[in-house]
């Protein structure tokens, strides 16, 4: 039997049980955006959505899909603090990510 | 060609060749000089300390003036702990062999794209695209280290987090005999 990888102690990621859609909150004045970029890898786009966010691969994986085709892709609604965090992180490992007011 | 990351017990055990270690020393220093540096309009600083807020330019430079000291402290610590990592190593196969744990493993790849993404900026990755100049020879070298770097990144992926990667679910990831 395959343990999940969640519960692995070396999991680099901590997996949340939400839906694509869970990442928009109405009341939040702030979205973060990321955009397109010729070099991160998909499968490190994904990763770091996973890490960052603890998105389960479906929603991971169906962002970065969106950045691809699209050239960016609303990641997360949040208030501003938390939008500021985010978009250091997301610095932090090299994705393209901005934040903008909700329109 | 053998795998540069596999699974070791607790630990995933990367296997580098030693031209890509002294690769990799090398494009550290160089990385490491650049951040020190940090001229602003150095294609690579701005790669690596981008656009912060997309419609609002004064809280854009707000922003990231508040976010800069704490990233280039970050990326600076993690060049210096690949430095410290790969000096751990142990002389493998005429390479290095480095056990890493799962937050050290996370630090290799996040140095390995930061790497990535100093050449693509280096090179004007962004230009080339649209335009499809024709490459020299360095830019040419330079594309195919950054292309070797993604395809260890990619291996270190299919370790580290399989889901990630896609295309591997037969075998990858699997504990070594």
């Amino acid at each position: 039997m395959a343990p999940l990888l969640s519960a692995a102690p070396t999991s680099p990621v901590r997996e949340r049980d939400v839906t694509t859609e869970d990442r928009v909150r109405p009341d939040a004045p702030w979205d973060v955006l990321v955009w397109d970029d010729p070099v991160n890898l998909m499968s490190y786009v994904v990763f770091v959505f996973r890490r960052v966010f603890g998105y389960p691969e479906p929603v991971a994986r169906k962002l970065m899909l969106e950045v691809h085709h699209q050239g960016r892709a609303l990641v997360a609604s949040e208030p501003r603090e938390q939008a500021e965090f985010y978009v250091q992180q997301l610095h932090g490992y090299g994705l393209h990510a901005t934040m903008q007011r909700s329109s | 060609m053998s795998r540069a990351f596999r699974r070791h017990g607790e630990s995933i055990r990367m296997q580098l060749a030693g031209g890509e270690v002294d690769l990799l020393r090398s494009m550290r220093d160089g990385l490491r000089a650049v951040l020190s540096d940090g001229a602003p309009d150095d294609p690579v600083i701005a790669r690596l300390f981008p656009t912060a807020v997309s419609d609002d330019s004064e809280a854009d430079i707000e922003l990231r003036r508040l976010l800069r000291d704490e990233l280039l402290s970050a990326r600076l610590a993690a060049l210096d702990d690949l430095h410290a990592l790969l000096e751990q190593g142990r002389a493998s196969r005429g390479g290095l062999r480095v056990d890493l744990d799962a937050e050290q493993a996370v630090l290799v790849l996040g140095v390995f794209n930061d790497l990535r993404l100093a050449i693509g900026a280096r090179v004007g990755i962004e230009q080339l695209e649209r335009e499809q100049l024709p490459s020299d020879e360095a830019t040419t070298q330079r594309l195919a280290v950054m292309d070797h770097f993604g395809w260890l990144q990619e291996q270190l992926l299919a370790v580290l987090d399989p889901p990630s990667v896609q295309l591997h679910h037969d075998g990858d990831g699997q504990e070594e005999p």
